[in-house]
Formats: C-alpha cells, structure tokens, sequence
C-alpha cells in the first residue's frame, strides 16, 4: 500500500501558499474528500461523472482562493470544502434548469447554518475561453509560459526542456508568447474585464 | 526598438520581479502618470494569472486520471450472494480459522519485541515526484530509492530543510540506524516549533515511535503511540490501532 504525504489543515494551507508544487496537496485533497464530494453529488440528483467533474472544479477554486488569501482557516477545510461543493454542484444544477426545485429542497436541508461562499464562484463558461485562448497559443509557447509561470523553472532549466539554442533565445520567445496572450485578451475588452474578476475572486 | 515595445519589455521584466530597484521605481512612477502603460500592464498581470489557472487546472486533470485509475486497481470486495448457499460448510471453516487466528494473535503478543513489532509496520515514507517542486540531492536520491546516498549526502548538509530532515531521517530507519534516525526527527519537531510550522508533522510523529521500538526505547514510544491512537484525525491513527498499543504496551510491563 502507498503511504502518502498527509497535512494537518495549517500545513495544507502553507504548501499551497507558497510555491511549492501543490500535487502533493492535492492527493490529499483527493483521498480525503473526493468520497464527500461524489456522495453528496450522488444524494442531490448527479452520478459519479458529474462528482469528477465537480470534484476537479473544487480543488482548482480552492486551491486560487488559497493562494489570494480569500481563506485563511477561518472554518476547517473540510467545513470550507462542503460550502464550496454545495454551491458549485447547485451553479451547475442551475445551469440545468432545474434551480427552483433544487433550491427549495436545498434551504429545507440546510437551514441558514451553512457557510455563504456562493460569491467564491467562478463562471465556468468563462474558465472555459480562457483554456481556449492559451490552447490557440500553441504547443511551444504554451510549454514555455507554463514552465515560467506555473512551474516557476529558471530560463537555464526551460532551456534545457526545449530544443533552443540559448537562454535568450528562449527568453525572447517567452516576452513573445506573452505578449501575444496579452494580446489575444486585450482584445476583447468586455472578456478581459469579466476575467480580471473571475480570477481576482473579488 | 521603438518606446511601446521597449515599455512592454521593461513591464514584462516588471511582472517577472527582473528589475532593479532603481529601473523598479522609475518604471512605477511611470505607470502611476501614464495610464495607457497602467492599462497595459494590467493586462499582462491577467495574461500571467491566466496561465497559473490553466496551468492549475491542467495540473488537477492529470493527477485526478492517476488517483482514479488507482481507485480502479483497488481490489474489489466479493459479495456476499453466492456465499450465503454454503453457510454451514463455511461455518466449519470460519471456525477453523478463528482457532488459526487465535493461536497467531497470542503467538505475536508472546513472541512479539519492540524490534518485531518495528519491522512489521515500518515502511519508508513514499515521496512521489512533483514537477516544479525544489529538487535537492538529497530528495532526489530518496525518491530514486537510493538511502545510501541519502546518508551520504545529509551529514554534508548545513542548514538542512524540513523535506530534507525528514527524509534523511527515514533514511537512516531505514538502515536500521534508529539513534540517529531519532536525533533527526527530534531536530524536525524543534525546527517546525521555532519556525511556528508544521511540515510532515503527523509523519514525524509515527516514524519517530517507530524509531523508538527499533531503538528499544518502548517506554519511549508508547505516549506517542497513545496520543496517535486516541486521536481519531491523526493521519496514522488507524495504523496504531489498539492491538498495536496492546503489543507495545507488553514491552513496558516486561
């Protein structure tokens, strides 16, 4: 059996605020939450592909919550965690059209206890273009923004990932892909607004 | 190169922390009088925020395929159904191997030691490779299974991480160096209080009462033990369970 990393709720907060690689933290989010998320989505009319999808949605709101300060413990993780489950699996029912009857039958089982972190929510419609847009950067840039800016490598290792000839190569290549991203954003005024304060969470 | 792309390469410098103080505070005064180079770099602060959150996003996709396709290997539990046909030959059997079980359970309590009891729980803490995270030689060595290197490596060290405490300290367990093993573990707790943190706290706490019966130190071990046992969220709770308390607690009536 795989023993894996575990974290009280102080240190899962520390290693996904800092710059450490989150993937430890996020297998643990997995083995202990994933069951909560699936039987609850599973008690209020979705499956066990609709928890999956739920699930990954849950980890990536909380997980940029964390890192902008938005949750610094004020409730346990897991408190927090069924908050954010419960609203992103009722924004997605809405979304269904079946919101009225959801919503009634979910102010009957919860009545006025539970934590409000609707406003944490993000359109998902709006994560949706913004994995198009970088996607239609395509394979080289993406690999080299990513790198940079997800994986926090220094030019010498992206170097050595890549099939470039030197670091300022590279580096010239990164200043273009984000330029063009910038760019690919800054021309749709009313997308970028709305992005700004979908990934502000403000 | 002209003044829009030299601002955009300066504001790029700016984002990526590249400036010096002195181009960073021009650059600033610059941006707060000229709200164009504002606007400009507000967008790219969302093209980099863009790619965290891709980046975030692809990162929970490809660890979410690999924790299911290990939810899918679990072995699947036989039901009942078929069973229920063949109960009184099962009865026999269950009988038989309630006897076997119970000549094993006072086998192990009377022939069990403080050593024993180590070999059959301990198992090298697994690290699992995480892109982007700080790679040492030591971690490096550890996650490639080499302990020997590991010990080799962790003397040298100056100011050692909490990663690196801990993972020198399961190496020596490993090795079956339980003193220095203990020393290690003892220096993470005191390097976790000063600094107010908690890294591999939990983890500490159960190799280090492992270290403790593999240094025949039970009496030792057993408050550790206890405080694992009776805290139901503790990360290791279920593998000190009371018939691993009742087995350690034999040692300290010996």
């Amino acid at each position: 059996m795989k023993i894996r990393r575990t974290f009280t709720d102080a240190a899962l907060l520390e290693i996904l605020r800092s710059d450490e690689s989150p993937d430890d933290a996020i297998r643990f989010l997995y083995i202990t939450q994933f069951d909560i998320t699936t039987r609850y989505v599973n008690q209020n009319s979705g499956n066990d592909e609709d928890a999956q999808d739920i699930f990954q949605e849950l980890v990536l709101v909380f997980i940029e919550l964390v890192k902008k300060n938005k949750f610094r413990g004020e409730s346990s993780v897991s408190t927090f965690l069924y908050a954010l489950t419960r609203n992103i699996w009722l924004n997605e029912l809405k979304k269904r059209n079946r919101a009225k009857l959801r919503d009634e039958k979910f102010d009957k089982q919860q009545p006025g206890t539970d934590m409000d972190v609707s406003h944490f929510i993000m359109h998902r419609e709006m994560k949706t273009v913004l994995m198009r847009m970088v996607d239609n950067l395509g394979e080289p840039c993406k690999k080299i923004l990513l790198a940079f800016y997800f994986d926090n490598l220094a030019m010498k290792d992206i170097l050595l990932a890549t099939a470039y000839d030197n670091e300022q190569v590279v580096r010239n290549k990164k200043y273009k892909c984000l330029k063009q991203l910038e760019q690919l954003i800054a021309g749709k005024p009313e997308l970028a607004k709305n992005l700004k304060s979908v990934l502000s969470y403000e | 190169m002209n003044d829009n792309s030299t601002n955009s390469d300066l504001l790029v410098q700016y984002l990526d922390g590249e400036l010096n103080k002195e181009q960073h505070d021009a650059l600033q005064k610059k941006i707060q009088e000229d709200s164009a180079l504002a606007q400009k770099l507000d967008s790219l602060r969302l093209a980099k925020d863009s790619l965290k959150s891709y980046g975030l996003k692809t990162r929970i996709h490809n660890i979410h395929a690999e924790m299911m396709q290990e939810d899918n290997n679990k072995p699947l539990v036989k039901k009942p159904g078929v069973l229920a046909k063949m109960l009184p030959y099962t009865l026999r059997i269950a009988a038989s191997v309630l006897v076997v079980i119970g000549i094993s359970f006072l086998y192990q309590y009377y022939s069990a030691s403080p050593e024993k009891l180590f070999e059959e729980n301990f198992q090298a803490f697994d690290v699992h490779e995480s892109r982007g995270s700080v790679s040492t030689t030591l971690t490096n060595a550890y996650k490639a299974g080499d302990m020997k290197l590991v010990i080799q490596q962790y003397p040298a060290l100056k100011n050692p991480t909490a990663e690196e405490n801990f993972l020198g300290a399961n190496a020596f367990l490993n090795n079956h160096q339980a003193a220095k093993a203990i020393d290690i573990f003892l220096a993470l707790q005191q390097q976790n209080k000063n600094n107010s943190t908690h890294y591999f706290e939990e983890d500490t706490e159960y190799y280090l009462a492992l270290a403790y019966l593999l240094n025949s130190q039970p009496q030792t071990a057993l408050p550790i033990l206890e405080k694992i046992n009776h805290d139901k969220n503790h990360a290791y709770h279920k593998k000190i369970n009371s018939w691993f308390l009742t087995r350690a607690k034999r040692f300290q009536a010996k």
